[in-house]
């Protein structure tokens, strides 16, 4: 195999798979170059296996919906669990608060 | 049956409900669209236990994100997008596992178009060689492949998705290909 047909491949792939012509510094060569032709054959070939595959679809493991959804789960739990001390340390701030307030008002003087 | 707009307005209907916070409504939404969420990942990532990782990882974001997806585009390429990105994160955390399982080599038998014993031969061994020829492309060159070729998104949206320029992303695909038709001959 010549240096070309290398330097070629990346085009002639290229070409193969989006239609287009090869570039024009390497289409005199693969005009010629039987090589170059399979080549572009076989990935012409490819290209059309390559775009089928689209349509395919794998089915997803069976348990993969209850997976999703028991970390949404997981994340709820979470919510939760923030939800109570935080309204704990909320409350305890407001009677701190309160509590300081109440000592430091103004006292009627006697 | 219903309608392609039947379906699209049920799924409308589905998002609003659960971008609202109804997890019923977002489990629907997870069994319409895991079989391609899943697909996608496994041709990205190859191992078929890191795909499911992946997948489940890419429903769970798309819960967290649900709210500001607007609907600019088709929820499926939404989804699409979160599992290259996903699958990216993935594959920097684990070693790829190269191994071609025995499902694999099954589901091949169920090509479309292989009308006889003859055709539907020579499309499971291309297609069984093209996968072999995807499997050992450098990560990052296959998910170019994988996302033009069988996808058909455009250079710009696969560089978004993969945080990387346009002419880096045409670059990948270049060598890709060329890996690719080098590794077919080489197994023909």
């Amino acid at each position: 195999m010549s240096v070309t047909c290398e330097l070629a491949a990346p085009f002639v792939a290229t070409s193969a798979v989006d239609g287009k012509p090869v570039v024009r510094a390497f289409r005199s060569h693969t005009e010629s170059c039987l090589k170059c032709q399979a080549r572009h054959a076989a990935m012409a070939k490819a290209a059309r296996e390559l775009s089928a595959m689209a349509g395919e679809s794998q089915d997803a493991p069976r348990d993969l919906e209850w997976r999703v959804m028991s970390s949404l789960d997981g994340d709820l739990a979470v919510a939760r669990s923030i939800r109570k001390p935080v309204a704990l340390v909320a409350a305890g701030l407001s009677m701190a608060a309160a509590l300081i307030i109440w000592r430091l008002r103004p006292r009627p003087q006697s | 049956m219903p309608t392609p707009e039947v379906e699209r307005e049920k799924e409308k209907e589905l998002i609003a409900r659960a971008q609202g916070g109804d997890r019923a409504a977002f489990a629907a939404l997870v069994r319409a669209h895991q079989n391609e969420v899943y697909t996608l990942a496994r041709r990205l990532v190859g191992d078929p236990h890191l795909a499911a990782d992946v997948a489940q990882e890419t429903l769970i974001r798309a819960w967290r994100a649900l709210p500001r997806f607007r609907g600019e585009s088709a929820l499926s390429t939404w989804l699409h997008r979160i599992t290259v990105n996903t699958a990216w994160t993935h594959k920097k955390r684990a070693k790829r596992h190269r191994d071609v399982s025995i499902d694999e080599v099954a589901d091949l038998a169920d090509l479309p178009g292989a009308n006889t014993p003859e055709v539907a031969g020579e499309m499971i061994e291309l297609r069984g060689r093209l996968r072999v020829a995807l499997d050992e492309l450098p990560d990052s060159q296959r998910q170019v492949v994988i996302l033009k070729d069988v996808y058909g998104w455009s250079h710009s949206e696969i560089a978004s998705a993969m945080d990387i320029s346009v002419t880096a992303a045409k670059v990948r695909l270049h060598r890709a290909r060329a890996r690719l038709v080098r590794s077919l001959e080489e197994s023909a």
